[in-house]
């Protein structure tokens, strides 16, 4: 329990836990995971919320995140700066928000902003060929992606502007039960 | 043009309807300029803003006809020429989306709810007013209907001040904070935790809410403040110890950890095998504890001695020392047990009877919840996607963290997506109609055949077993005996392994349009004979075995039972063996075109619905046969997992999980689990029990036991209820009728209510493909109408705008220096202006564009309220320049 105190108020913690989906542990063990990454910058007292902030280089290094194709988008989703620079919250954020107790609604939010890559609020087709990319490793053809880009805006879009915004992703993902076991991180 | 007209709009666009306020407030700073000297400063933030710049320019759709809509390009080469007129500008980023250095910028996730706090968040929200058939706002607006905050419909607020922006904000977050203060503590955690804000906003948010609280809480009852506190530390204690007791059960899970390795390497179809056995193992788990606590310890307390000596063989029989345990049915007795010091006793038969039917009842309502949940949550949108869209975005399997795992995904990926390609084009190849019936033959053939197997099997299976109740007859040795009897187990578990891997050939044969109907098929094949090898072992238990006069059938069903389930247990070890490890070895050291083999998750799960049927209808007959499930499932869930770690590798069709979870828990519900109640209901209802052995011998039939005791209650007067209820609802045939009328017209009519709602999204899909084109029509006029008007004053327009503009600049640039980041409020007010200034050069340089490309909605939409108010302007300055001399 002292070792507890140490870190986190109490008041702190209930904070987290209203704002998270985590339990005290959970975000305990985050702070642990968090600390991990860089000893010398974060500190192990959390208690007067200091202002520190990790770079991207070091989140994506993390083992769950090391080989996700879509890496760094999902870092650069969730911070606050836009850089991709974490702080604590930022992290516990995104670990919320990928955890197994999310709701659909909030996930389809984050999962839009990682994949609209130039941050236009649109799934355009760029943002498309990126993704495919990212999800090949660019085994395909321009022609074939093309393809499938257009078939893809061809089947989501509803209103006819020739790129997805939200609610047509959200529309989609609505479709695809698979999304919310699949849009999960475990830490 | 009314606003009305704006109503009208779907359109996310609208949500930068706040440049147009400030276009018309006339605050002409003519900012764009200011990103002149900003990028000369620094490459960087000059890149930002391009990048930004150009995105905002795409969302504000100001200059439509140079945007291809998916390409930025343009959008570049307009920012150049916008910049032209005022000044020599070079932009050195060709390209953004190559640029590794590319950044995000949180603000500019415009429309994205996680900023409506932050410095963007009145616009949105205000946006989201003005435009209620905004689908974005809509539908956040819908999504969290408890913190909203919908200010009075106000579209006259697009004339509304700058300066309001800031009282709005603070009046819709403090409107927020009373919404989530009268709400319930939890309600109001449930509620922060879906904010999509970040965390800061969060805590602020909470905060807040919480003073708000405490305030009226002071105000309201400063007397009873101690009484108060009181009150709320008990309930903060509280929420602390449930907290901590969630951990301590989280704890209690099973295997979280070797899940998540799992999830890890394989993603998430092959974890839905794992989590389907953690999930009967649950089941099992409840009901031995169910059947050892309430019959078997009462019963172990009264029992003699057991005198059989034991021997190796009956682990594997399950006969011999073990029936006289209490394994079996046989063993229970059918006397009351009392402890004499108090008098209290325990009735065996009913004891047996209420345990077991109390068990199949909990199991029939968690296995319908379930059920109900997940055909809920997967199948509401049954309209099928061909799903190209939902491949590739919703198809990454966030969870693998296996850099092997991602690389095989990747490669599967990019087959997947080559071979739906394909099929395409295929489709348009019509088959010829001796071709399709050549197809139709085919498949009609193969299913005869498959059935035709299946059927085999079955009455191989039932003259086996028949054989083998005849030589137990015979006069042979104990030894012999037992050994006998596990002819028949192993020769159905070879049935069960091999005439799947029969049914998989069959599938070389067979074309099938789409590869799921190949996998469907292939279930279903397997389910028939599985099910029906069931179903015939259970039709020689109940015909034969059971009027076969011989001692104690109950208890050499449940031998029968016992030795399936162990045998089918060492084939399922031996097939992950061979099936896996030895498959490898040949796959890697002696012919490298097999490769590793793949984990076949369909033929895994359906092996584990069969032993669980087996089991089902086994704790009748033998009441510990969960505990025997617990061990296999133990070993099992270890031996596959070992196997799948060093063996296999992740299949490489799609898997959709979510789905075929389903189907698997209905096809454990409705041949397996309401087979098992019908075998149940036989044996109670109709089939007379031993006569010298087990809790009912002497009985005509197991349920006499329960009307018996209904006859006992009739003579006391305080438990009158409960026969009545026996009596008038449990054993009268009326009330079941009644009861299952009452449940088809209530089916009847859901299900009328479900047309209507089909029939209802239909129109509504319609709608909004009519309301597109509606859209379109009018946008594609109002354009039309806009260049015949602005061309004509091309030249005095462009003069204007950089006479105009020219003395703004300085205020733009002041205002730059005090902007931390490129976007805030005055970023997008360059834009508009930027754009709207732009508008008319843009016109007239590319009208060949215009012409050839068909800009989309939102971008024909920006494109007709800036044309509007450019109109406006137009009329207002020219008033104005009337007054001057």
């Amino acid at each position: 329990m002292g070792n507890k105190q140490t870190i986190f108020t109490d008041e702190q913690l209930d904070a987290y836990q209203d704002c998270t989906f985590f339990t005290r542990k959970e975000i305990l063990r985050l702070h642990g995971r968090y600390h991990e990454m860089a000893p010398n910058i974060v500190p192990m007292d959390y208690t007067k919320d200091p202002d520190v902030k990790l770079p991207i280089q070091l989140i994506i290094n993390m083992p769950e995140l090391k080989e996700n194709p879509f890496k760094e988008r999902i870092v650069e989703a969730f911070s606050e700066d836009g850089d991709g620079n974490l702080s604590f919250n930022d992290f516990v954020d995104m670990f919320s928000v990928l955890s197994e107790m999310a709701p659909r609604e909030l996930k389809a939010i984050y999962a839009f902003k990682i994949y609209d890559f130039n941050t236009d609020n649109f799934i355009c087709k760029s943002d498309l060929e990126k993704t495919l990319n990212k999800l090949t490793r660019e085994e395909l053809t321009a022609e074939e992606i093309t393809l499938v880009c257009e078939k893809v805006i061809e089947e989501a879009d509803m209103d006819g502007d020739g790129k997805l915004a939200f609610a047509d992703f959200e529309n989609m993902i609505s479709k695809a039960p698979d999304f919310l076991s699949t849009f999960h991180i475990r830490i | 043009m009314t606003y009305h007209y704006n109503e009208a709009f779907e359109n996310p666009d609208y949500h930068y309807s706040e440049t147009l306020e400030i276009d018309r407030s006339r605050e002409r700073n003519s900012s764009f300029h200011q990103n002149l000297p900003e990028s000369s400063l620094d490459d960087d933030s000059l890149y930002d803003s391009y990048e930004g710049r150009s995105g905002r320019g795409q969302r504000n759709q100001d200059y439509p006809m140079a945007i291809p809509m998916a390409s930025m390009q343009p959008g570049f080469r307009y920012s150049h020429s916008a910049s032209r007129s005022t000044g020599p500008n070079t932009n050195p980023y060709g390209n953004p989306h190559t640029n590794p250095s590319f950044e995000y910028e949180p603000e500019l996730a415009y429309t994205s709810p996680s900023t409506f706090h932050a410095v963007d968040g009145p616009y949105v929200r205000r946006s989201s007013d003005v435009s209620d058939g905004g689908s974005f706002s809509q539908r956040y607006n819908r999504r969290q209907a408890d913190l909203v905050y919908r200010m009075p419909s106000s579209l006259l607020r697009l004339d509304s001040n700058a300066e309001t922006y800031n009282k709005d904000k603070y009046k819709q977050e403090e409107k927020l904070i009373k919404n989530l203060a009268s709400m319930s503590s939890r309600e109001r955690v449930k509620a922060i935790q879906k904010t999509p804000k970040t965390m800061k906003e969060k805590r602020d948010i909470r905060n807040k809410v919480l003073m708000e609280k405490t305030k009226t809480f002071v105000s309201s009852s400063t007397r009873i403040n101690c009484c108060t506190q009181c009150l709320y530390k008990t309930a903060l204690f509280y929420r602390r110890f449930k907290n901590g007791l969630s951990e301590y059960l989280h704890l209690l899970q099973l295997w979280q950890k070797t899940l998540k390795v799992i999830r890890g390497k394989f993603g998430t179809s092959v974890l839905s095998y794992f989590v389907f056995l953690k999930w009967l193992l649950t089941f099992n788990i409840f009901s031995f504890l169910v059947n050892f606590s309430f019959i078997t310890i009462p019963q172990l307390i009264a029992s003699g001695p057991n005198n059989l000596s034991f021997n190796g063989l009956e682990l594997l029989t399950g006969a011999g020392y073990f029936k006289k345990t209490v394994l079996y049915y046989g063993f229970y007795t059918n006397s009351t047990i009392t402890k004499t010091e108090n008098n209290s006793s325990y009735n065996m038969q009913l004891a047996y009877i209420f345990t077991i039917g109390i068990y199949f009842i909990i199991c029939f309502f968690s296995l319908v919840y379930s059920m109900a949940k997940s055909f809920c949550k997967n199948f509401i949108n049954l309209q099928t996607y061909s799903g190209s869209a939902a491949k590739l975005l919703c198809i990454w399997d966030f969870n693998i963290t296996n850099e092997k795992a991602v690389k095989l995904k990747q490669s599967n990926l990019s087959t997947q997506i080559k071979e739906s390609l394909s099929e395409v084009t295929l489709e348009v190849l019509n088959l010829s109609l001796t071709q399709r019936i050549a197809r139709i033959a085919i498949h009609l053939v193969v299913w005869v055949a498959s059935l035709g197997i299946a059927a085999a099997c079955c009455a191989g299976v039932y003259f086996l077993s028949r054989n083998e109740l005849q030589l137990l007859e015979g006069n042979k040795s104990e030894l012999e005996n037992e050994a006998a009897t596990l002819v028949l187990p192993i020769v159905v578990s070879l049935l069960n392994l091999l005439i799947p891997f029969c049914f998989a050939l069959f599938g070389l044969i067979e074309k099938f349009q789409y590869p799921r109907h190949q996998l469907y098929a292939t279930i279903i094949r397997n389910v028939c004979l599985k099910i029906s090898i069931i179903g015939i072992l259970c039709y020689y238990w109940l015909n034969d075995v059971a009027t076969s006069e011989k001692e104690c059938w109950e208890s050499l069903v449940g031998q029968d039972i016992y030795r399936l389930i162990v045998i089918d247990f060492i084939f399922c070890l031996l097939g992950s063996f061979f099936g896996e490890f030895v498959r490898r070895i040949i796959g890697t050291k002696c012919c490298k075109k097999l490769g590793v083999p793949e984990f076949d998750i369909a033929r895994n799960v359906l092996d584990l619905i069969y032993t669980q049927t087996l089991a089902w209808i086994g704790i009748f007959f033998a009441p510990l046969m969960p505990a025997m499930q617990i061990i296999s499932f133990f070993i099992i869930f270890y031996v596959k997992k070992v196997s799948l770690m060093r063996n296999c590798q992740p299949p490489r069709k799609v898997w959709r999980a979510s789905q075929m979870t389903t189907l698997f828990i209905f096809l454990l519900f409705f041949p397996s689990f309401t087979g098992v109640l019908s075998v149940m209901a036989v044996t109670i209802w109709r089939l007379t029990p031993s006569k010298q052995c087990g809790p009912f011998q002497g009985l005509t039939s197991v349920i006499h036991a329960v009307s018996g005791w209904i006859h006992v209650l009739d003579s006391y007067s305080s438990s009158k209820w409960v026969v009545w209820i026996y009596r008038n609802l449990i054993g009268s045939v009326h009330f079941f009728f009644i009861l299952t009328v009452i449940v088809l017209i209530i089916t009847y009519l859901y299900w009328q209510i479900i047309e209507g709602r089909k029939i209802m999204v239909r129109l509504l899909h319609e709608q909004i493909i009519n309301e597109g084109k509606d859209k379109m029509f009018l946008l594609n006029k109002l354009r039309a109408l806009q260049t015949s008007k602005l061309d004509p004053p091309k030249g005095e327009q462009q003069e204007r705008s950089s006479s105009s503009y020219q003395p703004s600049r300085q205020d733009a640039l002041q205002m730059t220096a005090s902007l931390e980041r490129p976007f805030g409020r005055n970023g997008r007010d360059f834009y508009a202006e930027s754009s709207s200034a732009g508008i008319p050069e843009k016109t007239g340089l590319s009208p060949a564009d215009e012409e050839g490309h068909q800009p989309g909605i939102s971008e024909t939409l920006a494109l007709a309220l800036r044309a509007r108010q450019q109109a406006e302007w137009e009329m207002e300055d020219d008033d104005e320049e009337d007054f001057r001399p």
